[in-house]
């Protein structure tokens, strides 16, 4: 199975972002930018899929030249080949826009003959969490889509797709090409080597230019009036008591006086 | 605002057992006061295969509820879902398009958006009358940073966050029209296989007034059964980090969190939590929260009214103890 997985960079999401002080910005210096989550997920899914059932892996994001690290991230736990997008000016949460780049991309990825049977993306991105993308770009491709995959097996001739539900699952059958968007299966992604971890530092990570790609064009964009923090919880009082009883009972009385119970 | 000739408001009302779910429900409130702006009516609609009996829960809260019914909408046949609400929007031409922000919710909003070529404001938490133009409200990198927004593109498109718009206030039936989509189950190359159902009774973590959560720290699924029997003392819902889920010692329907359920209860008691970001995020709106953990350093207690630091496998006896100890005292 010829496989794509769309991935997106993102901060970290173990650290909570605030804004710049005094400023309508998010304060991003210092968190490290890491493969959202969600796409390492979509990665590992592609990447045992192809070990089940033959075929390649290829990763596809847009962005700055940095973008490129999470391409060779991946390429370090299983990805065979990575393509950054690059030049494109959109503004963030234009996924619109976004879609059609990376359609446009794909496109051409498959013009000069790679033909994808499935690709995959996360079911959102933890930044915006607007999970657009997957959907969307489905649509501009014009293929079927199933979101909330956590297990997926090739069949002859489409795609078996267990589909998250609130309360169990479904099974969905899909052809080839279709997109899946992942949520979180039962296993983790896997670890690189210190081997693949040497070889994706070394690979190549060729450029596709925006500008090179025909049915691109922005989206319409929501216009950002302001950003504001939530109104933050004090911290309250924290009880280091000799005895499990006396804690309890200063947290229960502590408790009823604020009517909490 | 130029409204141009839009005015209705369109909410999808998703379904689950037979019965319009609650974010669904609330999304009416927000288009009511949509179409307070708008001039315009409220109109439901729900897509399924037997829609009688959620028509006439939701009537009393729309001017019109349209009814896409047919055998085409088994649940999880996403595609003729989205084939409906396009449909219905091309026929009732709204000023918005509303719905819960469910996976389902936001699957077809998302694809709609494609289709219109229209922004979708996803997650909104609060929504202002007070501009010209109607300002969504919506949470970012979790929900530490808000972000309000507008859009000119019509029709509007956004899903609400269960629990930010109170119910609606019930008022005379809106009339239940049948919405013909002229659709088999046949069309589309996706098929449903099998639908299960692993889990009988889902928390209801979103309305709950209680919860008392355990994570990690509580160690083993015999020490989980003391967040249970907390609960129970004090007539709340079980939630639970990620890894107490992963860990098997509950199932998934009780997460909360940025991947789980967003919950704002009166009371909040966080046994053997840490406080990782992605758990925060799904809990800080509650009103009183209360904290047990080993680490005195754990990041739970930045968010905590009272904090003990201890063995929640000791502490919480005791917390039981001294509850049942001042209702018979």
């Amino acid at each position: 199975m010829e496989l794509l997985v769309c991935i997106k960079q993102v901060p970290d999401d173990s650290v909570a972002v605030r804004l710049k002080p005094g400023a309508q910005e998010p304060d991003l210096e210092g968190i490290t930018p890491v493969v959202n989550p969600f796409d390492t997920y979509a990665l590992e899914m592609a990447v045992r899929l192809k070990e089940a059932a033959g075929g390649s892996v290829t990763v596809l994001t847009a962005g700055p030249e940095a973008a490129k690290d999470g391409v060779k991230n991946c390429l370090s736990v299983g990805a065979d080949q990575g393509f950054l997008v690059a030049g494109a000016e959109l503004a963030p949460g234009d996924t619109l826009g976004n879609g059609r780049l990376l359609a446009a991309a794909i496109q051409k990825l498959q013009a000069e003959g790679r033909a994808f049977d499935v690709i995959l993306c996360g079911r959102e991105a933890t930044d915006r969490a607007s999970g657009q993308t997957g959907p969307q770009l489905a649509e501009i491709l014009g293929i079927p889509v199933i979101c909330d995959g956590v297990e997926l097996t090739a069949t002859e001739p489409g795609l078996l797709v267990k589909q998250e539900t609130e309360d169990g699952y479904r099974l969905l059958e899909a052809p080839v090409p279709c997109l899946i968007t992942v949520n979180k299966p039962a296993y983790d992604p896997r670890y690189p080597t210190i081997k693949s971890k040497l070889a994706a530092r070394k690979a190549a990570v060729p450029v596709i230019e925006a500008e090179t790609l025909s049915g691109t064009a922005p989206g319409p964009q929501l216009r950002q009036l302001g950003l504001r923090e939530p109104v933050r919880r004090r911290t309250g009082v924290k009880l280091q008591e000799e005895s499990c009883a006396d804690a309890a009972a200063k947290a229960l009385a502590m408790m009823v006086q604020a009517k909490a119970l | 605002m130029d409204w141009s000739n839009r005015k209705d408001i369109l909410v999808f009302l998703e379904q689950k057992e037979g019965q319009p779910i609650r974010s669904g429900l609330e999304s009416l409130t927000a288009a009511k006061m949509l179409a307070g702006k708008t001039g315009g009516k409220v109109i439901g609609l729900l897509i399924g295969q037997d829609n009688g009996q959620a028509a006439a829960v939701s009537a009393p809260f729309a001017a019109q509820v349209l009814s896409a019914q047919g055998a085409a909408f088994s649940s999880g046949a996403n595609d003729a879902f989205v084939l409906a609400l396009e449909q219905a929007v091309q026929q009732t031409n709204p000023a918005a398009v509303l719905a819960g922000n469910t996976p389902l919710g936001r699957e077809v909003t998302a694809r709609l958006c494609a289709r219109l070529e229209t922004a979708g404001i996803q997650d909104v938490i609060a929504l202002s009358l007070e501009g010209d133009m109607p300002r969504w409200t919506v949470p970012l990198y979790g929900g530490t940073i808000l972000q309000e927004v507008e859009s000119e593109r019509l029709p509007l498109v956004a899903t609400l966050r269960s629990g930010c718009f109170v119910k609606p206030l019930a008022g005379s039936p809106g009339e239940i029209t049948a919405f013909p989509v002229e659709v088999s189950a046949g069309d589309f190359s996706v098929k449903v296989r099998e639908t299960v159902r692993e889990i009988a009774q889902q928390a209801d973590l979103e309305s709950a007034q209680v919860i008392v959560a355990g994570g990690r720290g509580m160690g083993s699924a015999e020490n989980f059964a003391l967040v249970e029997q907390l609960a129970q003392v004090l007539g709340g819902v079980v939630g639970a980090t990620r890894p107490a889920i992963e860990a098997g010692w509950v199932s998934r329907d009780h997460q909360v969190g940025q991947s789980g359920k967003i919950v704002a209860p009166a009371l909040y008691i966080a046994c053997g939590v840490s406080g990782a970001a992605q758990h925060l995020s799904g809990m800080t709106g509650s009103g009183y929260v209360v904290a047990i953990n080993q680490d005195e350093e754990a990041p739970i207690f930045d968010v905590a009214d009272v904090g003990i630091v201890g063995d929640a496998v000791q502490v919480i006896p005791a917390m039981i103890a001294e509850i049942q100890a001042r209702r018979e005292g």
